[in-house]
């Protein structure tokens, strides 16, 4: 099945829709063409659900050896900052 | 100059950091390692590589803080050097080549049905395995896009920056943000579908 040529106008903005980033005018013509086309209806709300399945993930934590090297990079800076004042 | 955009917790840890506190540092830190972190993960697959990006980003912050100007929020800021220094180690260890994603080949029907079966996230505990399961399959999904679509949709959906922002933090227009961002939730979809239907 291919895309029919007036649904292809719709697709390309449907992230700038989902996102709130179209004119008031693009976003009744969108609505009302989703109200009429149920395939697009169903990318839509297929692209929307994408889009919140990945926000939802949770983040990784940093391994605890990771945070403590990163610590003593940080503390080492500071030091040799704080001794290179100290000579001025 | 404006003064007002980096939030008033950072504004102030600015400020110690500049009246001699290095515990203002350690909480600054604190408040966006984990965020940079997974950046970094997400953008080179490794934790070795995340770790050189947290390093190299707090590190450079250290030697440019006193400097900042506050023309940007902190977090916006700090992310500019992350992608920078994500950008300059996958130069340095060669890794995928960037490829561009055509919206007609993600178009419904482009070889496939036009159907997508895209599970949604149940709060009920007893699916942990289900939820584990799409974990894995949005995280195998996110690291087979192009690098360049990955990092606007890292910085977009995953951050929460809005158009403007990403686009000031990669140095590219607003309509390349949304172009890429459009795309690469569209390959998202296609993946995750094709994963559930067993294809």
């Amino acid at each position: 099945m291919t895309m029919r040529e007036e649904c292809k106008e719709y697709f390309e903005k449907i992230s700038e829709y989902l996102d709130g980033e179209l004119d008031s005018e693009t976003c009744e013509k969108i609505e009302c063409h989703l109200r009429e086309c149920p395939e697009c209806l169903h990318c839509f709300e297929s692209l929307k659900r994408t889009a919140e399945i990945c926000r939802s993930l949770p983040r990784e934590k940093i391994p605890e050896d990771v945070e403590q090297r990163l610590k003593d990079k940080l503390k080492g800076f500071l030091s040799k900052d704080a001794a290179k004042s100290f000579d001025l | 100059m404006n003064l007002v955009k980096t939030d008033s917790t950072d504004h102030q840890l600015i400020e110690q950091f500049r009246n001699g506190s290095p515990e203002a540092m350690e909480k600054i830190v604190e408040r966006y390692e984990e965020s940079i972190f997974n950046f970094g993960l997400r953008m080179c697959g490794q934790v070795q590589d995340a770790e050189d990006i947290m390093q190299e980003t707090f590190l450079n912050a250290l030697r440019s803080l006193h400097n900042f100007r506050e023309e940007t929020k902190l977090k916006n800021w700090l992310f500019r050097i992350a992608a920078n220094a994500c950008l300059r180690k996958r130069r340095k260890k060669k890794f995928e080549l960037e490829r561009e994603l055509s919206l007609e080949s993600l178009m419904p029907g482009a070889g496939s049905e036009a159907k997508f079966d895209i599970p949604s996230l149940s709060p009920d505990p007893d699916s942990e395995l289900l939820r584990a399961e799409l974990r894995d399959v949005i995280n195998d999904a996110v690291s087979s896009l192009p690098p360049k679509y990955r990092m606007v949709f890292s910085l977009r959906d995953v951050e929460g920056f809005d158009t403007e922002e990403t686009a000031q933090i990669l140095g590219i227009t607003s309509q390349a943000v949304k172009t890429r961002l459009h795309r690469a939730r569209l390959f998202l979809r296609k993946k995750i579908s094709e994963h559930y239907r067993g294809e």
